[in-house]
């Protein structure tokens, strides 16, 4: 059995439509116009013990709805979902006990306190005995280097420092699966490097569970072998993040090192000019057609160097981002582009 | 005389301003001023109680210093009106976070000053929120008339009424404001503040009438200006101001408004230099 | 890893404690509450001291004399202080976790959602009145235990069952004050509990007899039996001020509907809370 599996998991709720000026207000008292919200739309996804998933999508696009999900903190509309055999929602504290969730931009820590009183409260709750407690804080310390901010008030903390504290805050219980969502939002790129790192030897060592949503690309591509992607509801794709490319670029970047003296303005024959820097210039050019256009160009014009490369992957991404956006209103549009 | 004319185009705006804020959310604003009056119901209840048992039976009978249970009654709801113009929610804890979160630098490069500033932002709410909540005051005093046993004061004693009245607006402001002022110095105001509220509470004449204190409880609490705030005015009303002292407290209630408008600024000026001098 | 539960008292215990570390960081905004909160009472006393130089007794033949209403006065403000100490605070904060969506977090923990909603923080300079409860109550029992007239009786059985009805005061107020706290899942914002609970509670601050009379029966009927919020101080005052003592058969009708009133009430407000609940949980993002 697999640790995660989601069927047709759906969720839309209904939006109150507050309206502007005093007499939309007054007349929204009695009759109110609600919209309705699909945040996720029959996704199917399923995540073997020790896998580590990112989920990538625009804003609003159900990554973090799906996650809440997941952790029970909401019930979807319709379909199903298990993880290690518990049905979130159903919240029993068996399931409760065993994962964890750390959100980047809310926190749990007592704001006024040291850290170290609100690890001793989650002792309680989790009911971790004391010698395993103090094996895991001083691992998890250690690990993360805060073992001397412990006695500190988490208000005193820096950013960096405070998510740190909610991690191992997370992980005292010794979850078997990790939710995380963008846990380096707004971090300085030293302790998002410090927070990947753990993430990633953590991970491998225990062998647990870990999805994440996050919006740097650094992050998934240092931890994550899957990714999804989760746009207006829908999942668009499942698989590794090379794939991503592959998948949806049709496209190759060719770039030219011309000789001295050359024109370069008929190189639009050839494909879209992304820019002209002489000697340099950078060409779009569909993947299909790449021989065929090496070989003109290449008698047409004299050539000091010549690459040929995959577009960077967050411009794909991006791209495929802009591309669920104009189709959002019509899903057989969609179905369309992503076949 | 261009600079004045600038200056009073600059206050109506203020002015327009706070009333427009106001104005926005008059529907919760009625509710609210009416809900106030709740804890006055239960306050007629233990008077009514008490005036039963010491007039056995026959409470129209009995007064306590004077005061027959309409009396009693009449008083509360003179002093809810005395609150509209005196109490000053949210003046002295506002100015002591603008002190602390340094807010205050916007006033020292503005050319007003932060006490006239306040002073007409204030003066517009308080206008706002007489022409909201003199609905809920109406319906209220309406419901209440049979209690106001002697109905309207003479007109002597009701132009003195109104002028206790806006001269309680002023002391109310200026007092307030030297407590928010006093954060220059001290920086948990909000602790201290709570305690002034205590003492208002019960020393303004807003839990009972004053004249209930036995000595010397009376004559040192008569000295303080809190009486001006909730007691002075509904007493004035009430006819229980002899006439020929009248006019004596309200000069001596004036006197308490320049003292504290003279503390005010006094205290504004040297936390200003105080804080200039730290470079906050 | 065992299937263990957690235990309530060790999570309620590491609650007190968190929250005390807390305020003693406080040290001087502590010591002024605890000033004002004296002052306070004093003035309260000073009051009631005022009022009953003018009358023996509040209401003709009610029994309430001034130290017998002592007792109820120190009554009111144990059971308030407790309901400070213990519940106003998390109520407050839990119109936050709401606002802020961190109720999430709460929701996550494998403990029962309402218990760690209303228990999270303790607010200790509330005790301060409740030590100034404890002084006032035995000033005034020991006036009513030693006057040479009707000297007041106490026995064990009767402070147990004062004790008992002091936890179901607090009890009623909890549900009341819960529930109103839940309903911001609905509104959206809460800046008029603290209005509503104080002009509601406000009610429960003068022996009941006194809204027997002229068009206080209905109000009477109303905050006893649809709102109990009447019976919290009532009973156990009663109880030990025995002003009816005559008519003891009514005070243990009372006394039953109370109990009667406690469970209904928590019952009510559990119900609340879980309706409530659910609603965030199908309506957040």
């Amino acid at each position: 059995m697999a640790t995660i599996e989601i069927e047709k998991l759906s969720k839309s709720y209904w939006v109150y439509q507050k309206q502007e000026g005093l007499r939309a207000s007054l007349r929204g008292l009695f009759r109110r116009e609600y919209r309705e919200v699909r945040a996720v739309r029959e996704v199917d996804l399923t995540v073997e013990q020790g896998e580590f998933v990112a989920f990538l999508g625009p804003n609003g696009a159900g990554k973090t709805t799906t996650l809440k999900l997941l952790s029970g903190v909401i019930s979807p509309s319709s379909g199903t979902a298990r993880v290690m055999g518990h049905v979130p929602w159903q919240r029993e504290n068996a399931y409760r006990r065993r994962f964890a969730l750390v959100m980047g931009q809310k926190n749990q820590l007592w704001w006024d306190l040291p850290a170290q009183e609100s690890f001793r409260l989650h002792q309680q709750i989790y009911r971790v005995d004391g010698q395993r407690f103090q094996q895991t804080l001083d691992e998890l310390t250690r690990l993360l280097g805060v073992t001397n901010l412990l006695h500190q008030p988490v208000r005193e903390l820096s950013l960096g420092e405070r998510m740190k504290m909610e991690l191992i805050a997370a992980l005292l219980h010794s979850p078997d699966v990790l939710f995380l969502d963008e846990p380096t939002i707004g971090l300085d790129v030293v302790a998002q490097h410090a927070i990947q790192q753990f993430l990633k030897y953590y991970q491998q060592k225990r062998r647990i569970t870990i999805l994440l949503t996050s919006h740097y690309m650094k992050d998934v591509s240092a931890l994550c072998k899957r990714v999804v992607i989760i746009a207006d509801g829908r999942l668009h794709y499942d698989g590794s993040l090379s794939g991503i490319v592959d998948r949806f670029s049709g496209h190759k970047v060719v770039t030219l090192h011309l000789a001295e003296g050359q024109a370069f303005e008929q190189l639009a024959r050839f494909g879209t000019l992304l820019e002209i820097e002489p000697p340099k210039a950078k060409l779009r050019v569909a993947r299909r057609q790449v021989p065929s256009v090496m070989a003109a160009l290449l008698s047409a014009y004299t050539v000091d160097d010549v690459a040929v490369e995959d577009p960077p992957l967050e411009d794909v991404i991006a791209e495929v981002f802009s591309r669920v956006d104009d189709v959002a209103v019509d899903h057989d549009v969609r179905q369309a582009v992503f076949p | 005389m261009n600079a004045a004319l600038a200056r009073a185009a600059g206050w109506w705006t203020i002015l327009c301003i706070a009333l427009e804020e106001r104005l926005v959310y008059r529907g919760d604003f009625a509710l609210g001023t009416l809900m106030r009056f709740l804890p006055i119901v239960t306050q007629i209840f233990l008077w009514w109680a008490i005036f039963d048992t010491i007039g056995h039976g026959t409470r129209d009978s009995a007064n306590i210093v004077g005061y027959s249970f309409s009396n009693m009654v009449a008083y509360y709801l003179l002093t809810m009106v005395s609150r509209a113009f005196s109490s000053m929610p949210g003046l002295a804890s506002g100015i002591a976070l603008q002190i602390r979160s340094g807010e205050i630098k916007k006033y020292l490069i503005q050319p007003i000053g932060m006490l006239e500033f306040l002073l007409l932002s204030r003066l517009a709410h308080k206008l706002a929120y007489y022409s909201v909540a003199v609905l809920p005051f109406l319906l209220v005093f309406s419901i209440c008339r049979g209690y106001f046993v002697d109905g309207w004061p003479a007109w002597d004693l009701l132009a003195g009424y109104v002028a206790a009245l806006l001269m309680s607006f002023l002391l109310g402001f200026f007092l307030e404001a030297s407590i928010g002022l006093i954060g220059f110095w001290f920086l948990e105001v909000s602790s201290l503040l709570f305690i002034y509220m205590l003492f208002n509470f019960f020393l303004s004449g807003h839990m009972f009438p004053l004249d209930m204190l036995p000595a010397p409880w009376d004559r040192l609490v008569s000295m303080l200006p809190l009486k001006y705030l909730a007691y002075y005015p509904a007493a004035i009303f009430l006819g229980k101001v002899p006439r020929e002292e009248l006019i004596g407290e309200l000069w001596i209630e004036a006197g308490w408004v320049v003292f504290f408008i003279v503390t005010a600024r006094v205290a504004y000026r040297l936390g200003v230099r105080r804080y200039s001098g730290y470079g906050g | 890893m065992a299937q263990r539960r957690p235990s309530y008292l060790r999570v309620f215990l590491t609650f007190a404690r968190n929250s005390l570390v807390r305020d003693t960081m406080f040290r001087t905004n502590f010591l002024l509450q605890c000033i004002s909160s004296a002052g306070w009472t004093l003035m309260n006393v000073g009051f009631y001291l005022i009022v009953f130089q003018h009358t023996p007794l509040i209401g003709p033949e009610s029994g309430w004399g001034k130290y017998e209403f002592f007792v109820f006065l120190a009554t009111t403000w144990l059971i308030n202080s407790l309901v400070q100490t213990f519940f106003m605070t998390n109520a407050d904060d839990y119109s936050e976790l709401i606002r802020t969506g961190n109720l999430d977090f709460v929701l996550l923990k494998p403990i029962d959602t309402q218990f760690l909603v209303s228990f999270q923080k303790m607010d200790w300079s509330s005790l301060s009145t409740f030590t100034a409860g404890v002084i006032l109550l035995v000033v005034a029992l020991w006036q009513l235990t030693t006057r040479p007239v009707h000297p007041l009786s106490i026995s064990p059985w009767m402070v147990g069952l004062y004790l008992f009805y002091l936890c179901c005061g607090v009890a009623i107020f909890y549900s009341l004050m819960i529930s109103l706290a839940s309903t911001s899942i609905w509104l959206g914002r809460n800046q008029t509990l603290y209005d509503f609970w104080f002009y509601i509670t406000n009610f429960a601050r003068y022996p009941m007899e006194i809204y027997n009379r002229g068009w206080g029966v209905p109000l009477w009927g109303f905050f006893t039996f649809v709102v109990p919020v009447l019976v919290v101080v009532n009973v156990p005052a009663r109880l030990l001020a025995q002003p009816l003592h005559p008519q003891r058969s009514l005070s243990w009708q009372l006394a039953c509907f109370a109990l009667l009133a406690t469970i209904v009430s928590l019952l009510a407000s559990r119900w609340v809370f879980q309706r409530a609940l659910l609603s965030y949980r199908s309506a957040s993002s």
